[in-house]
C-alpha cells in the first residue's frame, strides 16, 4: 500500500514539473508569436524556473528515499542538468537576449518535456504494477 | 630566359584554343564597333612601324579587357607587337582594340579557316599594347583607378558591354607586369617584330605552327623583361617584383594553363567561351610557381589594399534608381539567391547593414511627405508603406503591393488617372512614389502618447578621481557651452544628477541621499526642468559644479542607486541619460568587483565571461530603461579596471554607445571629450523609436546584431537614434525556391523628431533574385559583409575565447574563396594562384584588419580589458564607412605637403596620397599622419629634417612627446599641418581625432600608439598581410 501511495504520490510531482515546463514553453510560444512582451513573457518564465527545479529535486528524493533505483537513475541527469544551469546562473531567462535565445530556450524545454513524458509512462506503469502486484 | 621558356610552352596551346570562338561573344563586339573590320585591315599593314608608337602611344589603352584575352597569344608574339602601332591614337585608340581583337579571335575560332582578319586580331596586337604603356605612363591611371595591379585578371569578358569595363582593371595588373617589361624590349625589337609578323601570321592560321616562330622574338625580348625595373610604378601598382623569373612564369602559368592544348586556351581566357553563363569576371594574383615553394612567390606589393578607394558599391543604383542610398541601406550581396542549397552555398552571411539616419550630404535630404488628410497609405496586408515599387492597376483606382502582391484600393484623396503608360500623372508631385526614401508625418494612431519633448540627463560621478582629472571642469563647461544648441527648443528638459557614496539630486534645488539601500524621489518632476524656463538655474549650476565638489575625497562611488534615481525621475518622459563614470561603482545595489584582467584565464573556457556582464542588475535596469524610452550613454574616464564589459551592457540595450577615455587627464583629452560631447547633445535625435524591416516573400530577418533590444522578433527598440549608428541583420530564406524575379526590402523607423512630430522614415530598396553563385559574388559588397562579420565576430567572444572568435572570421573567408575557387578552377586550371572576385578583393586584408583590432587582436597582454570592451561596443554600433577607415587606416606622408604647400585641393589630393600600412613604407626622412577615424599618430622619422620638427613643434623639440600636445605655432608650416588636421577632422565629425605624437625608436609608445596599428606587418605573434594570404590561400587549396 505505502508503495502505491508513493507512486501515487511521485507521479503527482511528475505532473506538476510537466506543468511548468508546459507553461513555460507556452509563455515562448506567445512571445514568438508576438501575443506578449518580451518583459512579461521573461518575468513569467522566470516565475515558475525555480518551482520547476524544486519540484523536479522533490521527485528526485522522493524517489531515493522510496527506493525506486532505477526511477531515481532516470531522475539524476535531469537534476545535474538544473543544478549545472544554476550555478552557473543561467536558468534565468533574460530578458534583453530572449529573442537570440528563443530557439535555444525552446529546444531546452521540448527535450525536458519529452525526457518528463518518457518518465510519466514509466511512472504509470510501476504504479499499475504495484497496483496488480498487491 | 631559360626559366620562362618552360612555361612558355604553355602558349601555343592557347592560341590554339578554339574555345574562343564563343561565336555569341563576337557578334556583339563586332556591331558595337564596326570599326573593327577596317581596323583589322589596318592593323596588319601596321606592323612594322608600329614599334615607335607603340612606347609613345601605348598607354593606357587601356581596353584591359580586350588586352587581356589576347594576352596569352600577343605574349608569344611580342614580334607580333607591330600591331600596337594601331593603338596611337590615345584615347580612341582604347576601344578600338577592344573590338578588333575579339573580333578577330573569334571569327577565327568559329570558324575553321582563320580569316585573315583573325590573324591580325590575333597578334594580339591590343595586349602588349596596352601593357607596354600602361606601367609607365601612369596615365592610364584614369582608366583604372582602383589599384589592383595585384590581380590577374582572368579576364571573362562580361555579357554586358558594362561589365567589359570592370574586367580591364582586374587584367591591368597582370598584363602591366608582363608586358612593362616588353616595353622596352619592344623597341629595339620593333625590327625583329616587323619581320616576325608575317611569319606570325601564317601560324596562327595554322594553329600553332606561329607561335614556334613567335617564340624566339618572345625570347630575346624576354630578358629584358624581367630586368625592367618597375619602380615608376605608384606603390600599389608594382607588379610581382621577386624574383623576376618566378613571378612572371607563374603568371603565365595562371594565363595559359597546362598542357592540353585546347583546354589551355579556355583556362586563359575562361570565361569567354566555356562559361559564358557564369561570366564573372575575377581577379587573382599569383602565389609561388610551385605549390610548395610559396613564400617566395608572393610580393607583397602585389596584395590588394584599399588605399584611397571608395568602397561604396552602386551596383544597384544603376539596376533599380529608386532605390534608397547605399547610405542607408548596403546588402552583403545584391543577388539574394533564389533557393536554400544556393544560399548553404554563400558562406558570407546573408545580410544587411542599416544606418537609418545617416547624414546625407547637402542637396539630398530625404523629402518629408504629410499624407494628413488621408492616412498614411500602406499595404492592409502586411503593412509595407507605399513606395516608388508599388504598380497601379486599373485606371488607378488600386495599387498591387510590391512585398505581398495584395491589391489595395487607392483611398479616393489619392487616386490619381493614369497615362498611357501606367503611371500615375501626378507621379512627380509625389516623392514617395519616385525615391527611395522618404519621411511621412504620422498622424496621431502612431503615438501611444503625446510626443515627448527631448530630456537630457546628467549622471556625473563626482568621487575623488573626477574632481582629480580635470573632468568635471570640462565637462560642467562643454555642457554649458551646448545648452543653447540642444535640440527641441523650446521643450527641452534637462537634470542632473551627481554621486560619490552618496546621491545627490541636483536643480532646481538639492537634494542629498544617503539611504542607497531605497532609494526614493520626493518630487521627481521638480527633478527634470524645462531649460528655457530655468535655463539661470542651470547656468548657475554647472558655474558652481566644479567648486562644489573641489575637495571631495570621496573614492566610493554609488552608481547603482544613482541610476535607480535616474530612472525613477526619467520613466515619465524617457530621454536620453549621459553617464560620467570614472571609477568602478563600489557602493549600493550593482557595486562591482575588481574581477581584473586575469592572465591565467586567457585560453580557457572561462576566458569570455570576463567580457560579459558580470551582475545581472545592470541587464535588467537597460531593460527597464528601454521599455520607458530612456538611452544610455557612457562615458567612462577612470585609470584603473571600471568594468566596462558591464556598464557598457546601459548603452548596449538602449541603443547608445560607450565612449571610453583611458586615463582621462584633462590636459590631454580635453579636447576630445568636449567635441564628442557636444556631438553628442547636439546632433540631430530621433526619440523615442522602433524600427522594422520588412521584406519581400520568402525571406526573412532572422537575428539582428548591434546596440538595440529586440521588442518582438522584428521590432528593434530603440530609445534614441542618430546618424551615428549602423544595425546589422542576417535574412534566410524561408521556402525552397524562390519564386519571384527581385525582393524588396523596407526599412521604416518611427520616431518623435526633437520638434515634436512623430515620423517614419522610410527606405525602400529592391535587389535582384540570381540563381547563379557567380552572380552572387559579383554583386556582393565587401563593406557590408565586414560589418556583419565584425558584429557576428564580437558577439561571439561573449561566448568564446578571442581565438575562437578570429578563427571563425578566417574560416568563413576560406570557406568563401574555396566555393569561389570550385566554381573557376576547374576551368582554368589556376593552380597556384589566389583566385577571388573583383567585388571581394579586400575582403581578406579587411578580415585581417578585423582581427587585429582592440576588440580582437591577441590575447591579455595585447589590450586591456576595459578597452577592449569599449572598442567592441563602439565597432558594434558603426556605419559601414567609418567601420572600414577604423580596419584599415589612412596612412599618409605629410612632410612634402608641409614644404609644398600646394595651393589647389587637386594637388594637395595628389600629395597626399595613402601608403600601405606596413614599416616598409616608412621613410625615417618622412613625417607620417596616421589616421583611423578615432585618433591621430604622427610619426616622425628619424632623419627627419630639424628645421621642420622645429617649426611644428617650437621649444618642446626635445620633450617627451606624451606630455606635448600639438599647437598651432607662428609660421606658415605649423599653421599648414593645423589647418590639414583640421580638414581631415572635418571628413569624420562623429569623433574627435586626438593626435598623438610618436618618435620613430621611441619605445614603447612607438610601438604601442603606431607599430601594432600598422596591420600589415606581423606584430606579437599576428600575421603579416603576406603570411595570411599565404594561410588562407592554402587553407583554401585544402580539400578544394
Amino acid at each position: 500500500m505505502g508503495d502505491l501511495l508513493s507512486w501515487l504520490f511521485s507521479f503527482f510531482l511528475l505532473v506538476a514539473v510537466l506543468g511548468t515546463i508546459l507553461y513555460q514553453l507556452m509563455c515562448l510560444a506567445d512571445l514568438e508569436y508576438d501575443y506578449v512582451n518580451p518583459y512579461d513573457s521573461a518575468s513569467r518564465i522566470n516565475r515558475v524556473v525555480m518551482p520547476e527545479f524544486a519540484l523536479q529535486g522533490a521527485l528526485c528524493f522522493l524517489h531515493l528515499v522510496t527506493g525506486h533505483w532505477l526511477m531515481f537513475l532516470i531522475c539524476l541527469p535531469y537534476l545535474y542538468y538544473n543544478i549545472k544551469v544554476y550555478t552557473d546562473r543561467c536558468h534565468l531567462v533574460d530578458v534583453t537576449e530572449i529573442f537570440n535565445q528563443l530557439p535555444w530556450d525552446k529546444r531546452v524545454r521540448l527535450y525536458k518535456l519529452g525526457y518528463l513524458v518518457i518518465l510519466l509512462a514509466f511512472s504509470i506503469f510501476w504504479m499499475v504494477w504495484s497496483i496488480v502486484d498487491e | 630566359m631559360g626559366t620562362e621558356y618552360p612555361n612558355r610552352p604553355t602558349f601555343p596551346s592557347r592560341p590554339a584554343a578554339t574555345p574562343f570562338g564563343v561565336p555569341q561573344s563576337t557578334t556583339p563586339f563586332q556591331s558595337s564597333h564596326p570599326v573593327v573590320g577596317s581596323d583589322a585591315s589596318a592593323f596588319r599593314p601596321a606592323p612594322p612601324t608600329s614599334s615607335p608608337a607603340m612606347s609613345s602611344s601605348g598607354p593606357m589603352v587601356g581596353p584591359g579587357i580586350s588586352t587581356f584575352r589576347p594576352m596569352p597569344p600577343g605574349m608569344p608574339n611580342d614580334a607580333g607587337r607591330p600591331p600596337p602601332t594601331a593603338t596611337p591614337p590615345y584615347g580612341p585608340t582604347v576601344s578600338v582594340p577592344f573590338p578588333r581583337f575579339p573580333s578577330p579571335q573569334f571569327p577565327s575560332t568559329a570558324q575553321v579557316p582563320p580569316p585573315r582578319t583573325s590573324m591580325p586580331g590575333q597578334p594580339v596586337v591590343a595586349a602588349p599594347v596596352r601593357p607596354v604603356s600602361g606601367p609607365f605612363s601612369t596615365p592610364p591611371g584614369a582608366h583604372y583607378p582602383q589599384i589592383q595591379p595585384p590581380t590577374v585578371p582572368m579576364g571573362s569578358p562580361p555579357q554586358g558591354a558594362n561589365t567589359m569595363q570592370p574586367s580591364p582593371h582586374v587584367h591591368q595588373g597582370p598584363i602591366q607586369s608582363q608586358f612593362s617589361a616588353a616595353r622596352a624590349t619592344t623597341q629595339p625589337s620593333s625590327p625583329l617584330a616587323g619581320s616576325a609578323y608575317p611569319a606570325a601570321r601564317p601560324g596562327f592560321q595554322s594553329g600553332f605552327p606561329g607561335y614556334i616562330s613567335q617564340q624566339p622574338s618572345g625570347f630575346a625580348q624576354a630578358p629584358p623583361r624581367q630586368s625592367v625595373p618597375f619602380p615608376s610604378q605608384p606603390g600599389g601598382y608594382v607588379p610581382p617584383v621577386p624574383a623576376a623569373s618566378s613571378p612572371y612564369l607563374s603568371q603565365q602559368g595562371g594565363f595559359a594553363p597546362p598542357p592540353p592544348l585546347t583546354s589551355q586556351r579556355p583556362g586563359s581566357m575562361p570565361p569567354m567561351s566555356a562559361i559564358q553563363g557564369l561570366v564573372e569576371d575575377f581577379s587573382s594574383f599569383s602565389i609561388g610557381s610551385v605549390p610548395g615553394s610559396f613564400d617566395s612567390g608572393l610580393d607583397s606589393k602585389v596584395l590588394p589594399r584599399p588605399i584611397d578607394v571608395d568602397l561604396e558599391r552602386n551596383v544597384l543604383s544603376e539596376m533599380y534608381p529608386m532605390n534608397c542610398s547605399s547610405r542607408f541601406l548596403r546588402l552583403t550581396t545584391s543577388g539574394i539567391p533564389n533557393s536554400q542549397s544556393l544560399a548553404s552555398r554563400w558562406h558570407l552571411s546573408l545580410g544587411a547593414v542599416v544606418c537609418p539616419l545617416a547624414e546625407a550630404p547637402d542637396g539630398e535630404e530625404v523629402p518629408v511627405v504629410n499624407f494628413a488628410p488621408t492616412g498614411i497609405i500602406r499595404c492592409r496586408r502586411c503593412r509595407t508603406y507605399v513606395n516608388p515599387y508599388v504598380t497601379f492597376t486599373d485606371s488607378g483606382r488600386k495599387w498591387r503591393c510590391n512585398i505581398c502582391a495584395l491589391l489595395n484600393e487607392v483611398p479616393g484623396e489619392y487616386f490619381a488617372h493614369l497615362d498611357a503608360s501606367g503611371r500615375r500623372v501626378d507621379l512627380d508631385q509625389r516623392p514617395e512614389l519616385t525615391k527611395g526614401s522618404v519621411e511621412f508625418i504620422a498622424p496621431a494612431e502612431y503615438m501611444v502618447r503625446p510626443p515627448m519633448p527631448p530630456l537630457y540627463f546628467f549622471l556625473i560621478d563626482v568621487s575623488l578621481t573626477a574632481v582629480r582629472s580635470g573632468m568635471l571642469e570640462v565637462l560642467a563647461q562643454t555642457i554649458k557651452n551646448s545648452l543653447d544648441s540642444l535640440p527641441g527648443f523650446p521643450r527641452t528638459q534637462i537634470g542632473f544628477i551627481t554621486y560619490d557614496s552618496t546621491s545627490s539630486l541636483t536643480q532646481p534645488q538639492m537634494m542629498v541621499m544617503s539611504d542607497l539601500e531605497d532609494v526614493f524621489v520626493p518630487l521627481p518632476d521638480d527633478l527634470l526642468v524645462n531649460l528655457s524656463e530655468s535655463r539661470t538655474v542651470v547656468d548657475a549650476f554647472l558655474d558652481s559644479l566644479p567648486s562644489m565638489f573641489q575637495d571631495n575625497v570621496n573614492v566610493e562611488s554609488a552608481f547603482g542607486p544613482a541610476l535607480k534615481t535616474a530612472f525613477m525621475v526619467m520613466n515619465q518622459l524617457g530621454g536620453k541619460l549621459l553617464i560620467f563614470q570614472s571609477s568602478l561603482p563600489s557602493l549600493g545595489v550593482g557595486r562591482l568587483k575588481l574581477r581584473g584582467d586575469d592572465l591565467r584565464v586567457y585560453g580557457t573556457d572561462k576566458e569570455h565571461t570576463l567580457r560579459v556582464p558580470e551582475d545581472p542588475f545592470y541587464k535588467q535596469m537597460a531593460a527597464d530603461f528601454t521599455k520607458y524610452q530612456i538611452a544610455v550613454n557612457v562615458y567612462a574616464f577612470s585609470d584603473k579596471y571600471t568594468d566596462i564589459a558591464t556598464i557598457g551592457t546601459l548603452a548596449k540595450y538602449t541603443g547608445g554607445q560607450v565612449y571610453y577615455y583611458a586615463s582621462f587627464q584633462a590636459s590631454i583629452h580635453k579636447d576630445r571629450l568636449r567635441h564628442e560631447l557636444t556631438r553628442d547633445l547636439t546632433r540631430e535625435i530621433a526619440w523615442e523609436s522602433v524600427m522594422r524591416i520588412r521584406c519581400g516573400k520568402g525571406v526573412r530577418f532572422t537575428t539582428y546584431h548591434g546596440n538595440f533590444m529586440l521588442r518582438s522578433t522584428d521590432l528593434i527598440a530603440l530609445p534614441a537614434v542618430d546618424c551615428d549608428k549602423a544595425y546589422a541583420m542576417q535574412l534566410s530564406l524561408e521556402e525552397t525556391l524562390l519564386t519571384s524575379q527581385t525582393v524588396f526590402f523596407q526599412i521604416a523607423l518611427l520616431y518623435t523628431s526633437s520638434s515634436g512630430e512623430r515620423r517614419i522614415r522610410v527606405h525602400t530598396a529592391a535587389a535582384p533574385v540570381v540563381s547563379d553563385l557567380g552572380e552572387m559574388y559579383r554583386l556582393s559588397d565587401t563593406g557590408a559583409i565586414i560589418s556583419l562579420f565584425t558584429r557576428l565576430a564580437i558577439e561571439k567572444t561573449l561566448t568564446s575565447k578571442l581565438e575562437e572568435a578570429r578563427n571563425s572570421i578566417q574560416l568563413r573567408i576560406v570557406k568563401a574563396l574555396r566555393e569561389y575557387r570550385n566554381l573557376y578552377a576547374v576551368q582554368h586550371r589556376v593552380a597556384g594562384r589566389m583566385i577571388y572576385p573583383e567585388s571581394l578583393k579586400y575582403l581578406p586584408l579587411y578580415g585581417l584588419a578585423l582581427c587585429k583590432t582592440t576588440a580582437l587582436r591577441g590575447g591579455y597582454a595585447d589590450a586591456q580589458l576595459d578597452e577592449r570592451c569599449a572598442a567592441g561596443y563602439t565597432m558594434m554600433a558603426l556605419p559601414v564607412k567609418r567601420l572600414l577607415k577604423l580596419l584599415y587606416p589612412k596612412l599618409i606622408r605629410i612632410d612634402e605637403y608641409l614644404l609644398k604647400k600646394p595651393s589647389s585641393p587637386e594637388e594637395s589630393k595628389d600629395i597626399l596620397k595613402g601608403v600601405p600600412l606596413t614599416s616598409e613604407s616608412l621613410d625615417p626622412q618622412g613625417l607620417y599622419l596616421y589616421d583611423d577615424g578615432f585618433r591621430f599618430v604622427i610619426w616622425f622619422g628619424r632623419m627627419l629634417s630639424p628645421n621642420m620638427i622645429q617649426s611644428l613643434l617650437g621649444e618642446n623639440v626635445a620633450a617627451d612627446f606624451s606630455k606635448v600636445s600639438l599647437q598651432e605655432l607662428d609660421n606658415e608650416m605649423s599653421r599648414e599641418l593645423m589647418g590639414l588636421l583640421k580638414r581631415q577632422r572635418e571628413n569624420d565629425r562623429s569623433y574627435y581625432q586626438l593626435c598623438h605624437l610618436v618618435r620613430q625608436g621611441e619605445q614603447p609608445r612607438e610601438g604601442f600608439f603606431f607599430l601594432a596599428n600598422l596591420i600589415e606587418d606581423p606584430v606579437g605573434g599576428s600575421m603579416g598581410y603576406q603570411d595570411w594570404i599565404l594561410q588562407v590561400h592554402r587553407q583554401v587549396q585544402q580539400n578544394a
